[in-house]
């Protein structure tokens, strides 16, 4: 029953984008941090690839992957670039492109995906306000039906990629209310693209993931076509819920990797370090420190990819929607967290270099510290996995 | 046009470990498609696109090998055959080419074939040219370019070590590739990856080519290793920090020394 | 029966109309074989119009020199010259035979080995003879291994060796030797390959890297293509030529026929100055038999310095230029 090998298929994808990965991101990684955009170049060789939102099916460019697929090339990119730009780039395409491939009208997918796929697009996704994180029931922007189309109004704010899908193309698939009486069956999704009038964007100066902006948009009165839907009217609270699932899987996975590559760049300057005639990696409360972040981090490794297994296993019907809900929300429970103490120990080696912004590792810090709220806070996490094991009518705040 | 190119899977050896002694360490070492076969592949790849055609590819090598044939196949080639067979061990690059021109001939009729010009890990180069004269075919080395093909002839850019020469060269030939300076070699696509499974994979054991088995493996191997140990180091001399007048006049002064400035 | 095969035979190049200087290098190391040995040594040499040329390997230590002249052997291609020395070889038997790993060496050679169905080492960076046996040694992954290759039961004895191993002696005009005329055998000979253009792309005038007894050599630290300008105000000054490490060709900054190492030219320079070069293994395998060896290097943990005489942790900017007044200075210019 325990087989902890990827298929020989898996490999090959793993070697081939590693090797991509280090040759074309890993150099100009911490350039990202100053000219806040990922080069172009990177973007079209992930495309050509077929790195952009492989989750799609063939049929509109992608690669048609699993989640298990879909988070070795996470994985990959995380080790490869420390600002976690294209990790964030990759992630939310990945897991948006999923649920677009899954509940997008043909039209739709048709007309907007290729372009995803192709690198031209951005696709993201646009849930949070200023007043509405993980509680997405608190969402203000409203969308009516308005004859043949959707008249949508609101604010969306730290949302991820939006001078990306504002000034290359694309747009967010966006959640709001449409029926405001009907608590979680109110929540309607679909697809906004950015491009249009109506829409302003704003930008927010985050910490971290400088290569990938950080912002938001009010949306004035923007018409929406019937086939923009993602899904059926009122069905966007579970629809984002799956989304959100796929990200977060993925997110376990980059934050492992992350913090694994930092442990591997901290090993290296342990052994060349001297201190009191000494190379560091000599002193013992050092070396505990190193094995103990590196097996919590391996540990989170092999708990997200039985995450993202799992989820494939709800496709194949061999596992439930709460099974993978909970197995989701244990790897991210402590991704971020795990993941940033094992970077902050190794920043903490280096002394005074660690603090500068010629640091690898800090960058991978800032960009990691970011995952203990997107895409579902850690709180959140520990309410699923508590609500799974106790059952639903002892879930919390209601 | 029919292409076959001949490929080698060899240790990566960009980032060699050395233990104490100064002994590299061949375990943990990755295993990957020899860089100089891969642009041939890739050049393959691109004359296939410009004239039509099929390029396969061939090993003689272990079982594990696979991996370098199916990143070719996963890059674009049609069709990969390979020769894996205990009566192989040992071969050097004589035993190598003889073994690898029966195949070729039990196969199929190439049109060109193309290889690496040597491997990084051997670096014998030998391979290209002794396939072609068992094969009774012409051949050129250092070709870092097919500029075209017309007809039954096929034009090169073959590098000398000051310049270079525009060969002709009629076919069936075989071409020893060399990569360019600026070669940005590529990655297998997901798409290559995926497609690689499905195509044509074919084993060949001692068997299944015809010929003089006394020429296979070790026993047909004029060549004998005699030991292997490590390169002969150069010792760390001095080294200075800091007022470079000083270590400019210090060492300047040893070259008038060994009178090797006057 | 491999008794009936004798002596040394080295396989002399002519480029551009003169005997390439590593066969006067094959030629001395083959001499000290040859006495080991105590056997003779004889040079073979293929061109056309090629007479006058025929004393010259004898002032370095050949007992005979063949001569291959014919038409059909200018210009140089690889599968008329394989044939016609196979053919050569298959008569002569000599025991050992030293072809110069030269682009065309290297082409031309192995074709020899297939034909004749014997035994080939590639690249030999020393030979020697232990027991008798005739020991071929070489460098093999990039360099961090050195093997030792021998030929138990095949004749003759092939080994390529790059320019610049050995050293040539200087040449004895009085030494005496036979020179024959030969005449090659062209039976059967199909010609399908035919030289359209031959290109230089050296820069004119500019010095070649495995003539130079000085090399001024430049890698990623350099920073950019006009950087090497410092470099070569430095090698004019030493009377050397400007190198390159694989980085700075593949970046553009300088011609391919200036790459010292593994995939470039093999040097060993009375001088090798390393500017801004790591000492990737690659690079070391191409120059570690310089004489004196200086590397230049911002990052005092480059392996460049684990192999140089002398180092100076420092920006190749602020060093060269002291390199360069001090020079001045003492050499009086």
């Amino acid at each position: 029953m325990l087989d902890f090998t990827f298929t020989e298929e898996q490999e090959m994808i793993r070697e081939s984008v590693r090797d991509f990965a280090q040759r074309k991101i890993a150099p100009i990684a911490m350039e990202m941090e100053k000219t806040k955009q990922i080069p172009e170049d990177v973007i079209q060789g992930m495309a050509e690839l077929g790195l952009i939102a492989p989750t799609v099916s063939t049929k509109y460019g992608g690669q048609g992957f699993d989640a298990v697929t879909a988070g070795i090339i996470a994985e990959e990119l995380s080790r490869a670039d420390p600002t976690g730009s294209i990790p964030v780039f990759y992630l939310v395409q990945a897991s948006w492109g999923h649920v677009f491939n899954k509940y997008g009208t043909e039209e739709a997918k048709q007309e907007i995906l290729p372009n995803v796929t192709k690198g031209k697009w951005f696709l993201g996704i646009a849930t949070t306000e200023s007043d509405a994180g993980s509680d997405v029931l608190g969402t203000r922007t409203t969308i009516r039906k308005e004859g043949d189309h959707y008249i949508v109004n609101g604010e969306k704010m730290y949302i991820s990629g939006v001078r990306e899908a504002y000034t290359r193309g694309g747009g967010h698939i966006t959640i709001a209310k449409q029926f405001p009486d009907r608590g979680a069956k109110g929540m309607t999704m679909f697809y906004l693209p950015l491009q249009q009038k109506g829409i302003i964007p704003t930008y927010v100066d985050d910490l971290g993931r400088e290569g990938i902006s950080t912002g938001g948009f009010t949306i004035d009165n923007v018409s929406i076509p019937k086939h923009y839907l993602v899904g059926e009217e009122g069905k966007g609270f579970y629809i984002v819920h799956e989304g959100y699932e796929y990200a977060r899987g993925l997110i376990a996975v980059i934050c492992a990797a992350a913090g694994l590559k930092s442990l591997e760049r901290g090993e290296k300057y342990l052994k060349e370090r001297k201190a009191f005639g000494l190379p560091l990696a000599k002193f013992e409360a050092l070396q505990f420190r190193l094995a103990e972040h590196y097996t919590k981090l391996s540990f989170l490794r092999l708990g997200s990819y039985w995450a993202l297994w799992t989820y494939d296993r709800e496709g194949q019907k061999k596992a439930t929607r709460f099974e993978v809900s909970k197995a989701i929300a244990m790897a991210k429970m402590f991704a971020s967290e795990w993941s940033t103490q094992a970077i902050d120990e190794v920043m903490q080696w280096q002394g005074a270099f660690g603090y500068t912004r010629e640091c690898t590792d800090q960058a991978a810090w800032r960009a990691i510290r970011s995952f203990a709220w997107a895409e579902g806070s850690k709180e959140i996490m520990r309410v699923i996995v508590a609500r799974e094991l106790l059952g639903k009518e002892y879930t919390a705040y209601k | 046009m029919k292409i076959l190119v001949l490929v080698k899977q060899v240790p990566d050896t960009s980032e060699v470990k050395f233990n104490e002694n100064g002994v590299m360490i061949r375990e943990g070492l990755q295993s990957i498609l020899n860089m100089f076969d891969q642009f041939a592949v890739e050049e393959a790849l691109r004359i296939r696109e410009k004239y039509g055609g099929e390029v396969s590819v061939m090993t003689l090598a272990p079982e594990q090998a696979k991996s370098a044939l199916q990143k070719c196949l996963a890059l674009g080639a049609d069709k990969a055959y390979h020769i894996s067979d205990r009566a192989f061990g040992g071969s050097d690059t004589l035993a190598t080419s003889y073994a690898l021109s029966l195949a070729i001939k039990k196969v199929g009729d190439f049109d060109l074939i193309m290889a690496g010009n040597q491997a990084t890990d051997g670096d014998t180069g030998h391979i290209g040219p002794q396939v072609a004269q068992f094969l009774g075919i012409p051949h050129v080395s250092y070709v870092e370019k097919i500029e075209n093909v017309e007809g039954d002839k096929v034009l090169v850019k073959s590098l000398l070590e000051d310049g270079y020469r525009m060969i002709e060269v009629k076919l069936p030939a075989l071409l020893a590739c060399i990569p360019p300076p600026n070669f940005e070699y590529s990655n297998p696509s997901m798409m290559g990856i995926v497609k690689a499974k499905n195509k044509p994979y074919v084993w060949l054991k001692a068997d299944d080519i015809d010929g003089d088995k006394s020429r296979f493996g070790l026993n047909g191997s004029p060549t004998r290793v005699m030991k292997m140990y490590p390169p002969p180091k150069r010792s760390r001399g001095e080294v200075f920090t800091g007022n470079y007048n000083e270590a400019v006049k210090k060492i300047i002064d040893v070259l008038k020394e060994k009178k090797v400035i006057s | 029966m491999i008794e009936d095969y004798k002596g040394i035979l080295v396989i002399g190049e002519i480029y551009e109309g003169k005997i390439r200087p590593v066969t006067f290098q094959l030629i001395t190391k083959a001499r000290e074989l040859a006495d080991t040995l105590n056997t003779s040594l004889s040079t073979v040499l293929i061109g056309y119009n090629i007479n006058d040329m025929a004393k010259e390997p004898i002032y370095y230590g050949a007992d005979k020199v063949y001569v291959l002249d014919n038409k059909m052997f200018d210009p140089y291609i690889a599968e008329v010259y394989s044939a016609v020395l196979a053919k050569f070889i298959d008569q002569l038997k000599p025991e050992i035979v030293l072809i110069p790993a030269t682009h065309t060496g290297r082409e031309y050679g192995p074709r020899i080995a297939a034909a004749l169905q014997t035994g080939m080492t590639a690249d030999c960076t020393d030979l020697a003879i232990k027991n008798g046996r005739f020991i071929q040694i070489r460098p093999a992954y990039g360099g961090n291994i050195m093997g030792e290759i021998f030929t138990p039961n095949h004749r003759p004895q092939i080994a390529t060796v790059r320019p610049n191993v050995f050293k040539a002696r200087d040449p004895d005009t009085s030494r005496k030797g036979e020179i024959i005329n030969s005449a090659p055998d062209l039976s059967g000979i199909n010609i399908r390959t035919y030289i359209k253009d031959v290109v230089k792309t050296t820069v004119a005038g500019a010095k070649k890297i495995d003539e130079a007894k000085v090399i001024v050599s430049g890698g990623r630290g350099v920073g950019s293509k006009e950087g090497f300008e410092l470099l070569k105000q430095l090698a004019d000054l030493l009377g050397g030529a400007v190198g390159a490490s694989r980085v700075a060709v593949d970046l553009g900054w300088m011609p391919k026929s200036a790459q010292v190492g593994q995939s470039g030219i093999t040097v060993a320079p009375d001088l090798y100055i390393a500017c801004g070069i790591s000492g990737t293994i690659q690079h070391i395998v191409g120059m570690k038999d310089s004489k004196i060896i200086v590397a230049i290097n911002k990052d005092p943990n480059a392996p460049i310095f684990n192999i140089a005489d002398f180092g100076i942790v420092g920006d190749l900017n602020e060093v060269i230029p002291i390199f360069i007044d001090e020079l001045k200075k003492v050499l009086n210019k």
